[in-house]
Formats: structure tokens, sequence, C-alpha cells
């Protein structure tokens, strides 16, 4: 419920404005997201067509070495000798292409099940309203340990257990959004003429729902990003020796007191990565998907 | 109120009945556990009889009826490593992870109230500037790397705190830091925008119109209705926090649940598994039903409806 707040509501003419909502706005946090995302950028694309060491070559004689040192390993080495910055490198694309798969099934649950909900109401509503309140109740690392333990930890397990719990915030808009157009003349007239339900939605009210989920899921990507590395770090995500930001963690804090490296560099991609994304969608969802999103909520 | 909050305890035994239950048929997908468990050598009979001596000779649906019957005498089954029953591995490990998870809400949540409280009765624009800021900041780092960074700035560089283990009350320092500044970060988000939604509001203008002061308003008015939707939100995060927790005792080697159910993975070990599960179901919903008991006191609409 969205409270349009008139001069009139505020006490006493003459006070300060008081805030409003406790977000951070305006163009600053987006120029701060687009430099930290650039950089990652370069990290993933441009990193593997520098002449570097191969991310799972070994070499023990050179094993932990300091970055800054040496100009063919310029982020240093890790235990087993291998090339850090490659390391980083590979590591983000997995990361990001996992993402992107996780938020891709995400996106096609809750679309889907959001539009249905939403344009059919009643007990069908109920129910997805139901389905995502069991989501929403178990924590995603106790689920993914529950089935790991069944199956065995893999890539494959969490991106399935990632992309069949995270949908439910794409279900919501996508929800609010098709009961606001259910009624519209565009989508009633074709009903009128003999069109099916099914059709009208995919070709009437799905145009007009996914530009706004589509800017969602991109943001959304990064949060993924956080939670698959947390994941990794507790060994229930992508498995060695495919290199992952989490695991390098998990790998570097053993060796914290010798070379604290180890862990500071991963640890920086990924904070470019989340707070990128984050500084730059805060320009996004606060201008123009917030008044669609805050509908939303029930 | 009576009906209501029986109504509210019947949801929460079908809750944690339909966890087990699922959790119950999950365990059985991968088939007998004997081939598994047992070293690479183990002869047919020896796996025949382990997975005998667990109950998985006989049909699924008894299996199923003897696990309901065992959840009536307190055991969700035993451990298949340790052959012990796999609740009283967690058991012990209960209090610490409570701790832990129970000290990082309660200082989160309370900081995030005053210091909302604060910026809302004295307007410090700059204040609010500052911690939006350093929430955005602490938000965009996973718990577990913060965690590491933690550590490695009080622990490794300037030796002030323990980072492993549990040597007193000076090792729950930096696990709840790392904990608590995130739920910080959320609950100063949510309480905000739920005190600034109240500020249009007729009632709060009615209140300024006969006079009322703005702190009085802001206290007495504004904050109970702010808190309906903010502790129903924590209600349904402190499950989530549980899973965080699970990653922070992991960071700093915590004795709590989270490292026993992280060895049943790598163990193959379901019941233990199974009886986390429990835990943290029960957990959940005994949560949530203190969650709707205070906010039916809050709100008479609540109960009413």
């Amino acid at each position: 419920m969205t409270v349009a707040v008139s001069r009139f509501a505020l006490p006493a003419l003459g006070r300060r404005r008081r805030p409003r909502t406790l977000r951070p706005s305006g163009t600053v946090p987006m120029y701060i997201g687009i430099g930290l995302l650039s950089s990652i950028v370069l990290l993933i694309v441009v990193v593997p067509f520098l002449p570097l060491y191969d991310p799972f070559g070994q070499d023990l004689v050179d094993a932990m070495m300091p970055p800054f040192v040496a100009a063919e390993h310029p982020l240093g080495t890790d235990s087993l000798g291998r090339d850090v910055l490659s390391r980083l490198s590979l590591a983000g694309l997995v990361s990001v292409g996992i993402a992107a798969t996780v938020v891709a099934i995400n996106f096609v649950i809750g679309v889907t099940l959001g539009l249905i909900a939403g344009y059919r109401g009643g007990l069908l509503d109920s129910g997805i309203g139901a389905l995502s309140d069991v989501q929403l109740a178990m924590p995603v690392v106790i689920l993914l340990i529950a089935l790991s333990a069944v199956f065995g930890p893999s890539t494959q397990l969490m991106v399935i257990t990632l992309g069949l719990t995270y949908w439910v915030g794409y279900a919501r808009v996508a929800r609010a959004l098709a009961m606001g157009l259910r009624d519209r003349d565009f989508v009633v007239s074709p009903l009128t003429q003999g069109g099916s339900h099914g059709r009208t939605v995919f070709t009437h009210v799905l145009p007009q729902v996914l530009p706004q989920m589509a800017v969602i899921a991109s943001f959304d990507i990064a949060v993924i990003v956080g939670i698959e590395s947390s994941l990794d770090y507790l060994g229930l995500g992508v498995q060695p020796p495919v290199p992952s930001w989490g695991a390098m963690i998990t790998e570097g804090q053993k060796y914290l007191q010798i070379n604290p490296w180890l862990v500071i560099l991963p640890g920086i991609a990924l904070f470019l990565l989340v707070a990128g994304m984050q500084f730059l969608s805060q320009r996004f969802t606060t201008e123009s998907v917030a008044p669609a999103r805050k509908g939303a909520r029930r | 109120m009576p009906i209501y909050i029986a109504r509210k305890i019947g949801q929460a035994l079908v809750t944690v009945f339909a966890v087990l239950t699922i959790g119950f048929f999950l365990g059985r997908l991968s088939g007998k556990p004997g081939a598994l468990i047992l070293p690479e050598g183990a002869t047919q009979q020896e796996i025949d009889a382990f997975n005998a001596a667990l109950g998985f000779d006989k049909p699924l649906w008894q299996q199923y009826v003897d696990f309901l019957a065992g959840l009536f005498t307190g055991t969700v089954g035993d451990s298949y490593r340790q052959k012990v029953p796999a609740l009283d591995l967690l058991v012990d490990r209960i209090p610490a992870t409570f701790q832990l998870a129970i000290a990082s809400f309660a200082i989160g949540l309370g900081a995030a109230m005053l210091v909302a409280l604060l910026i809302f009765v004295t307007r410090w624009n700059w204040l609010r500037l500052a911690l939006l800021w350093l929430g955005s900041l602490r938000q965009a780092i996973p718990d577990f790397l913060f965690g590491v960074l933690l550590a490695f700035v009080f622990s490794v560089l300037l030796g002030w705190l323990p980072s492993l283990g549990n040597q007193g009350p000076q090792s729950l320092v930096l696990p709840v830091a790392c904990l608590a500044t995130a739920q910080f970060a959320l609950y100063l988000r949510l309480i905000g925008s739920a005190l600034g939604e109240q500020q249009g509001m007729d009632y709060v203008r009615a209140s300024y119109a006969k006079g009322q002061s703005h702190r009085s308003v802001v206290v007495a008015q504004m904050t109970p209705n702010a808190l309906v939707p903010v502790l129903t939100i924590a209600g349904l995060n402190l499950g989530g926090l549980l899973g965080g927790t699970v990653i922070v005792e992991a960071v700093f080697a915590w004795p709590g649940m989270g490292q026993v159910l992280l060895q049943a993975v790598n163990g193959r070990d379901f019941p233990v598994v199974l009886a986390g599960l429990a835990v943290v179901a029960v957990f959940f919903v005994l949560v949530n039903l203190i969650v709707d008991l205070i906010t039916a006191s809050i709100d008479p609409r609540v109960r009413l409806a």
C-alpha cells in the first residue's frame, strides 16, 4: 500500500522534510556501481586472453607466492602453486554462469506461477501463495544440507535447489502486475472474440510484465552469486578442482597467518560484483520498479 | 483469543509434521544406506545385515509407520555412523547455536530499533545517510566473507580476540558481530521504511493536531503500528538466521549444530540431518507462534479476523 504524502500531511509548516525511507538514492550510487562492475567485467572477459598460467596447473616450487612480486603470477599463487589471477577469472565466469542459470530457472517458474495466480485468482492463487510461504520458511542452507546428505554435494544439486527456491520474489511481482492487467480492455477483448485464456495471457499479459521482471532478474544475479559463494565456502556447491571464489576463501582461510591475500583477493572480487550490482540496482529499484514492487506486497 | 491460539498451535503442529514427513521420504530417495556407509570391502551379507538393523528390509509404508511411532518416543532414528539416537548428537550442540542466533538477533534488532527511533525523533539526516551507506556495504559482503575478514583483522592482525572454537565469552564476540551487523542493517532498513509509511497516516496527523509532541507521536503512536510488519518479517527471517548461523559456525569453528550437520553431509549420515531439520522446523514454528501472539496483542484486527 503506497501512501501519497501531501505537503499537508506533515505537521507544522516550515519544518525540515523528514526521511521517508531509509535508502541511499541519487545518481552517485549508480556511478559507483558501474565502476565496481567494470572491474569484474575486465576480470572475467579480458583476463582469459592474457598470457597467464593455466588455472589448474600446479607448481609446488612457486607455491604461496604473494601478489605484485613476479610478473608471471601478477596476483601470486595458492598453496598448490596455481596462478591466483587466472583462477579468480575462471571462478568469476563459473559463478556468473551458475547465477544466470539459477535466475533463469527462478524467472520461468516465478513468472509462470505468478501470472497464473494473478490472472486466475481464487483457489489457484491461494495455493500458489501457500507454496511460496513454504519456500520462504526453509532456509536454503539447511535445505541444501539435507539434499546433499542424500545425493552428495554437487554443482548440479546446488543449481537445482537454488533454482527451485528463489522464485518467490518473481511470483509476487508477476502476480501483482497480472492482477492489475486482468480486467483491462486489451486483455478482455481477445477473450470476447473467442481467444483462449492461455493465449491471451501469453500474447497480451506477458509482454506487459516482462520488462520489469527482467530488470529485477538481472540484479538478482549478484544476489545469487553471494548465496552461491557462501554455499561453495561450505563445500556444498562447486566441487574442486573447479575454482570458485567461495571455495578459494575456504582454502585461503587455512593460511590466514601466512598469506592473507588468498582470502583478500577472492573477497575483493566477490565484493566488487555484489556491491556493484547492489549500488547499480538502487538507482533502478527506487525510481522505476519500487512502486510496482510495493504494490505487490499483500 | 483462545480459539485463535488453538488454531495457531494446530497449524504449527501440521507444519512440523509435514517437514518431518518430507524429510523422511527424502532420506529414502537414495535407497538403502548400507553400501554407502560401510567401508569398500564389505560383503553383501554385511550390507544386508546393516540395512536390516536399520529397518530398511521392510516395505516403505511400514518404515514410515515405524518412523511415526518413533516420533512419539522422541526419536527420528539412529545415526548411521555413530549408532546413537541422531537427536542426541544435536541436543548437546543446540545451546551453542541458539546462543549465537539469539544474541545476534537481539542485538541487531534492538540496536536497529533504538537507532531508527533516534533518527525519526531527532531527524538527524546525516546519521541516516551514514548508516545507510554502511548498511549497504555490509549487505554487499556475504556473512562468511565478513566473518573471515573479522577473524583476519581482530585475531590475526590485532590479536585481540580468539577466532576459532569456544574459549569462553570472548569467543562469542566475533561470530555475534558478524551476524548482528547484518541483522542491524536489515532491520534498520525495515523499521525505517515501516515508520516512514506511518508518517502520512490520518491518525498521525490527528495526534499532531491535538497537540501531542513529535517525540510522543513517534514513540507512542507510530512505533506500535510500524512494529507489526517488522515483527512478521522478523519471524520469517529467524529461520534464515539459523542458516546464517551454520555459515558463521563454519567460519569460526563454533561448536554448534551447523558443524554436526556439515559433518553429517560428508558422512552421508541422513538421520542426523533429519534431526537437524526437525530442530529447525520446531524452532521456526515456535518463533512464529510467538510472533503471531505478539502481533495479535498489538493489533486487535488480527485476533478478531
